[in-house]
């Protein structure tokens, strides 16, 4: 099923009233206006025809008709807009829910986090699509029913008169089954491409100046993007002159359905098989016909675009051909889980390999170590050698290629997620801090914990006073227009969202990573006070740091610098 | 979610501007992306073509009007010779129908031409003021330039082919359309005249009680686009913590929270374009009762003299919906206006911002026949460098103070001192990215200002602070340095750098596709793959190293400083650094003074 398809199916069992609801209520207003016309157009003729015989014409009932068709137009209007735009936003929170939880099984399955491009194009994916039910569904089921229903009521009087819609239904109809249908359809990713290119060759030209000046040349890389812009440019001339041509054909395919009707009316109206008042009224129907079929056009115009976004967010969603190695964490039910057992090793990797598909070398080859409950193991060696691989395969955030790791004697693989990560607890080099309030940052960690837990954890990172100097304490938000932390301070916030926790394991990475002696100092003496008997195991490169471990595993590559140097002259 | 708003926005935004639509306040300010006269006069073009397409309708409406009538009030006889008529006019009727198509092809196609060239002025503009900016100078936010150069410059677009045609269009067609009704009847001319300009007057009123609503809700709507992108981001620590399924009630809380309040705006906004569709709905039923009491003989007035006809009394119904047409049209490109009238602006800003705080390159770069000019092969023995009296003042700081400066040929020195004491600025110096206020600076003794600095940045081997890889494949970063490089060669270089069994382990090792999209380094193996680009360069004229084991661990300091004693042989090289690890290696010390970078007396 194409994404598109799949994402109008979810809407429509997310909320079968709201989804169904809205588009009753639309037909409303464009019956309605079709009718006006048809009845204002009846009423004239006849009103004229009487008048010139004198013969009495019942001026109560078309008049109230008009009256009342105008107001049901305007407030079926208003009703159509509110329900749909409330089943687009019902849609639109469902959506993002699921791909929340998809791009959180896509993470589960050790895939890499996505780049802020791709999470920028995600978003606008989202955006984009409020077009699905709203420019697509709703015009569509509402073309096809009043044009249906207008057919069917001039069949009705006239199969001859039926001519002139049916010319302008099947034309509408071939047009979108031409353009759902089209295999070619690449200009709304070259659009995309070459927009992405702009952005990213901007960020490059602007960051990256002084590298350009001396590599490769400024006005190369200025040129590099306005050849982007070139293509942009040219993408975006195909698509609207296409969105143009689409609605001036439809334009003259509603005049010419009119002309026919016309022809139709001098043929049955001479032949005497039908009342002019009546012919006159399917004419005006047939004028306003052209407005409710064409409203399905800006739709079509940008299906190309909402397809692809549709694509994305289905996969967002339901991240499956995203690598080989992705078979998830297959999470058992284990009868004794939980329980660590005694004498076992806090954290054993046993011959542990772990390399990318279509690299040259393994990140890591038959890795075996362990930590003894309670032990603090510092693990060292230079950047790029595999120190972060071994947190993420510890804390089960990648998954190893061969060999196996035992958490208490008990394989990762074997624990449920929930008991794997009560039993580990990971400190990062850069802690992520969520652009909300400083409850909400550490509740992140334990929901559970009282306001008086989360002071007293404050107090263990050495970050109370900072905190309590604020006037909205717990409740100030992080971020741009609030409590603005510097990057130290940052830090010792991810620490007391840690000391929110108790595990059997502490996963340091580069703890005091760029914080002055003192600050460091503090912060390893309040870590080592506040892990209780837990094992730590800590990558490091800091002496201050290596001197508290109990010990210290070299994780080396062979590669010397000083070799390779004799190759160049 | 974001159309959504904006609808509302817009529609709220209309009603307050729509009475005085007409001026347009970007008109006045002569910013980045004014208009020029002829990108006027090409878009009023288009939407007068537009209102053409439209006008024609009349002539149409006649033409079926006096067809239709022959049958009510056959004014004279239906033989042969009328139907001869009636052929005739159908047939005109269909020529003018394709007349339409074609005028709207037309314009669409001025005003979308159009629009491409103004974008790509602008976007030109923007390029030149950033690349003609000296790369020493401190600039706005990379993300902050690219969204503009990016989706700014495309939010010009809609409101250029689809808001300013339709803005012409709305003036021009409505009063055509007026004078072809009071051409027939005064009476029905003034019901289109009191429904039409009404709108505005409503949805003035109403648009004021949604504004407050509305702004209450903007801030509300950035939160929310916000909130998703920002947990997917934290998405690693949430998964650490166990927090993944609580977030994600979380997001459907807020998202509900989000739903509601905007429903509640638009509940409002909503009426105004309510109104409009109230009052085309009652002019179109008001023509048509007039015209059928007229007819009835019931109504008497409206004319000027003759009783309403048939003829006439149809053609003036038929004209009635394409008064309203454009208010709808134009009502509904309000949104592009919005959108582009920001854009015009926050472009002007940046724009300004830009050529503000940015300090010229140096003229040189256009390599004119003054100009020195360089070939490769007398640049690339390693050359001699010598500061004489070299002065510099920057943002109104003396950075450089007589700066007498001299490194042999083959020479390695460490450019010792302070931050804040010049350092770098010694390093841009000779990069060329500064206009000397006094003294000259000799290569390979020749004054640098005289040379074409182009050839003599790509001549040089240089490690920044913070080395900044591109969007691109490894091997494609590598490659601006020696365009024709072999595969060969950058592992040799990659090899002095230290960084061979980095580059192994990457996903897809030489074509690894890195930087702002891609695979993630880490600052150490950025350095270290800098330090390989910068090795790329064989046989470099002199080699500058500006702190290149800033922010290093010891072992990946320690790479890097093998990696640059193993380039400095045979060659001239200058370290700027006040890294203690950097002394072991052998060179002549040059220390700057403290003193250096004082205020300069105005």
């Amino acid at each position: 099923m194409s994404g598109l398809a799949k994402l109008i199916k979810w809407q429509w069992s997310h909320h079968r009233t709201a989804f169904a609801g809205g588009i009753l209520v639309a037909l409303i207003p464009a019956i309605a206006g079709i009718a006006l016309l048809g009845v204002a157009g009846w009423f004239i003729t006849a009103a004229a025809l009487a008048g010139m015989s004198g013969a009495f014409l019942n001026i109560f009932l078309p008049s109230a008709a008009i009256r009342g068709l105008a107001i049901a137009r305007t407030a079926g209007r208003y009703g159509e807009r509110l329900l749909t735009h409330d089943a687009t936003f019902r849609f639109l929170t469902d959506l993002r829910c699921r791909i929340f939880e998809g791009q959180a099984h896509r993470a589960g399955n050790g895939a890499k986090p996505r780049s802020g491009a791709a999470l920028n194009r995600l978003t606008s994916d989202i955006t984009a699509l409020d077009a699905v039910y709203l420019r697509l569904v709703v015009p569509g089921i509402l073309a096809g029913a009043v044009g249906l229903l207008s057919v069917a009521w001039v069949a009705s009087i006239s199969l001859i008169l039926a001519i002139g819609p049916v010319v302008l239904l099947v034309f509408i109809a071939g047009l979108s089954v031409h353009l759902m249908t089209r295999k070619k359809r690449r200009d709304a990713r070259r659009q995309e491409a070459a927009l992405d290119a702009v952005r990213l060759r901007t960020v490059d030209l602007v960051a990256g100046r002084r590298d350009l000046a001396v590599y490769g040349g400024l006005e190369a890389a200025a040129g590099t993007i306005r050849a982007a812009e070139d293509r942009l440019a040219d993408a975006e001339e195909a698509i609207e002159a296409r969105s143009s041509l689409l609605s001036a054909c439809t334009g003259f395919a509603g005049q010419v359905a009119l002309a026919l009707t016309l022809a139709a009316i001098i043929w049955t109206v001479g032949e005497g098989g039908v009342a002019i008042a009546v012919a006159v009224a399917v004419l005006l129907v047939v004028l306003g016909l052209p407005e409710v079929v064409s409203m399905i056009i800006p739709g079509l115009s940008k299906l190309d675009r909402t397809r692809l976004a549709a694509h994305r967010a289905v996969e967002g969603v339901e991240p499956n051909g995203t690598g080989s190695r992705s078979q998830g964490r297959a999470v058992q039910n284990v009868a004794d889980g939980g329980q660590q057992k005694q004498g076992q090793a806090a954290l054993a990797f046993e011959r542990v390999s772990f390399g990318y598909p279509a690299a040259e070398r393994q990140v890591l080859e038959d890795l075996s170590f362990e930590i003894a409950p309670g032990e603090w193991l510092a693990l060292v060696g230079r950047s790029g050698c595999g120190k972060s691989t071994v947190s993420a395969l510890a804390s089960a955030l990648l998954r190893p290629d061969g060999g196996s790791i035992q958490l208490g004697g008990q394989g990762l693989d074997a624990i449920r997620e929930e008991e794997l990560r009560r039993r580990i607890t990971v400190l990062g080099q850069k802690p992520y801090l969520f652009h909300d309030s400083v409850a909400v940052n550490l509740r992140i960690a334990n929901p559970q914990a009282s306001d008086s837990q989360l002071w007293q954890a404050l107090e263990v990172a050495a970050l109370k006073d900072r905190i309590s100097d604020n006037t909205s304490g717990l409740q100030a938000m992080l971020g741009e227009g609030g409590v603005g932390l510097s990057g130290g301070e940052q830090r010792r916030l991810g620490l007391a969202r840690a000391y929110l926790t108790q595990p059997d394991l502490f996963i340091l990475d580069e703890l005091t990573e760029g914080l002055d002696e003192v600050t460091a100092a503090q912060v390893l003496d309040g870590f080592q006070r506040f892990r209780g008997d837990a094992a730590v195991l800590m990558i490091a490169h800091k002496q201050a740091e290596i001197d508290r471990a109990d010990r210290i595993l070299r994780l080396d590559a062979a590669d010397q610098p000083m070799a390779a140097a004799a190759h160049w002259r | 979610m974001i159309v959504g708003a904006l609808m509302s926005a817009a529609d709220v935004n209309q009603a307050q501007k729509m009475p005085q639509a007409a001026s347009d306040p970007s008109d006045k300010e002569k910013g980045l992306a004014a208009l020029s006269e002829q990108e006027t006069r090409k878009l009023k073009g288009a939407g007068r073509l537009f209102a053409l397409s439209d006008l024609l309708w009349i002539a149409q409406a006649w033409l079926i009007s006096s067809v239709v009538s022959s049958f009510v009030a056959p004014e004279g006889n239906l033989d042969g010779g009328s139907s001869w008529r009636t052929v005739t006019f159908l047939m005109i009727f269909v020529l003018l129908a394709a007349l339409r198509m074609f005028l709207n092809l037309q314009a669409s196609k001025r005003a979308r031409q159009t629009a491409r060239a103004v974008k790509s002025r602008v976007r030109g503009a923007l390029l030149e003021a950033i690349s003609g900016a000296s790369p020493a100078s401190a600039l706005p936010s990379s993300g902050a330039v690219a969204a503009h150069v990016g989706d700014q410059v495309d939010a010009l677009g809609p409101y250029l082919s689809n808001f300013y045609p339709q803005k012409i269009r709305v003036s021009l067609v409505p009063v055509g359309i007026i004078l072809a009704t009071a051409t027939v009847s005064w009476l029905a001319a003034i019901i289109l005249l009191v429904t039409g300009p009404l709108i505005p007057v409503f949805m003035a009123l109403i648009g004021l009680k949604a504004k407050a609503a509305s702004e209450g809700q903007q801030a509300e709507l950035t939160r929310m686009s916000g909130f998703l992108l920002d947990r997917v981001r934290g998405l690693e620590t949430l998964r650490l913590f166990g927090a993944v399924g609580r977030t994600k009630d979380q997001i459907r809380t807020v998202g509900e929270a989000f739903r509601k309040g905007t429903m509640k705006v638009l509940s409002i906004a909503f009426l105004s374009s309510t109104v409009l569709e109230l009052f085309s709905a009652l002019g179109i039923a008001f023509v048509a009762v007039y015209v059928g009491f007229s007819l009835l003989g019931d109504v008497e007035i409206g004319t000027w003299g003759a009783p309403l006809g048939y003829t006439t009394g149809l053609f003036i119904l038929l004209l009635a919906p394409d008064y309203f047409a454009p208010l709808r049209a134009y009502a509904a490109a309000y949104h592009d206006r919005a959108a582009g009238l920001a854009a015009t602006e926050t472009l002007s800003d940046l724009d300004r911002d830009i050529r503000a705080r940015s300090e010229a390159l140096p003229a040189s770069d256009s390599a004119q026949d003054t100009v020195e000019k360089l070939d490769a092969s007398c640049l690339r023995p390693t050359v001699p460098i010598r500061f004489e009296g070299v002065s510099l003042t920057l943002g109104g700081r003396r950075v450089l103070d007589s700066m007498d400066l001299e490194v042999a040929a083959g020479e390695t020195a460490l450019l010792l001192g302070p931050s804040g004491s010049g350092k770098t600025t010694i390093i841009d110096c000779l990069l060329g990215l500064h206009d000397l206020g006094e003294g000259r600076i000799l290569v390979g003794g020749r004054d640098l200002a005289q040379m074409d600095l182009m050839a003599w940045r790509q001549s040089l081997a240089w490690v920044g602070q913070a080395p900044r890889l591109f969007q691109g494949s490894v091997r494609a970063n590598l490659r601006k340095a020696e365009p024709g490089a072999s595969d060969e060669d950058m592992w040799q270089a990659l090899a002095l750098a230290g960084a061979v069994d980095l580059v192994e382990r990457l996903p897809r090792g030489l074509g690894t596709v890195i930087g702002e999209d891609g695979f993630g380094l880490s600052v150490g193996e950025i350095r270290r793959i800098g330090l390989a680009r910068a090795a790329m360069r064989k046989a470099p004229s002199i080699i500058l190293a500006d702190e290149p084991t800033a922010g290093l661990d010891d072992e990946t300091a320690q790479d890097v400083i093998e990696g640059l004693k193993a380039m400095s042989r045979g060659r001239t090289l200058l370290i700027a650094t006040h890294d203690p690890k950097l002394l072991c290696i052998t060179a002549r010390h040059i220390r700057l003074s403290e003193k250096i970078g004082e205020e300069v007396e105005a």
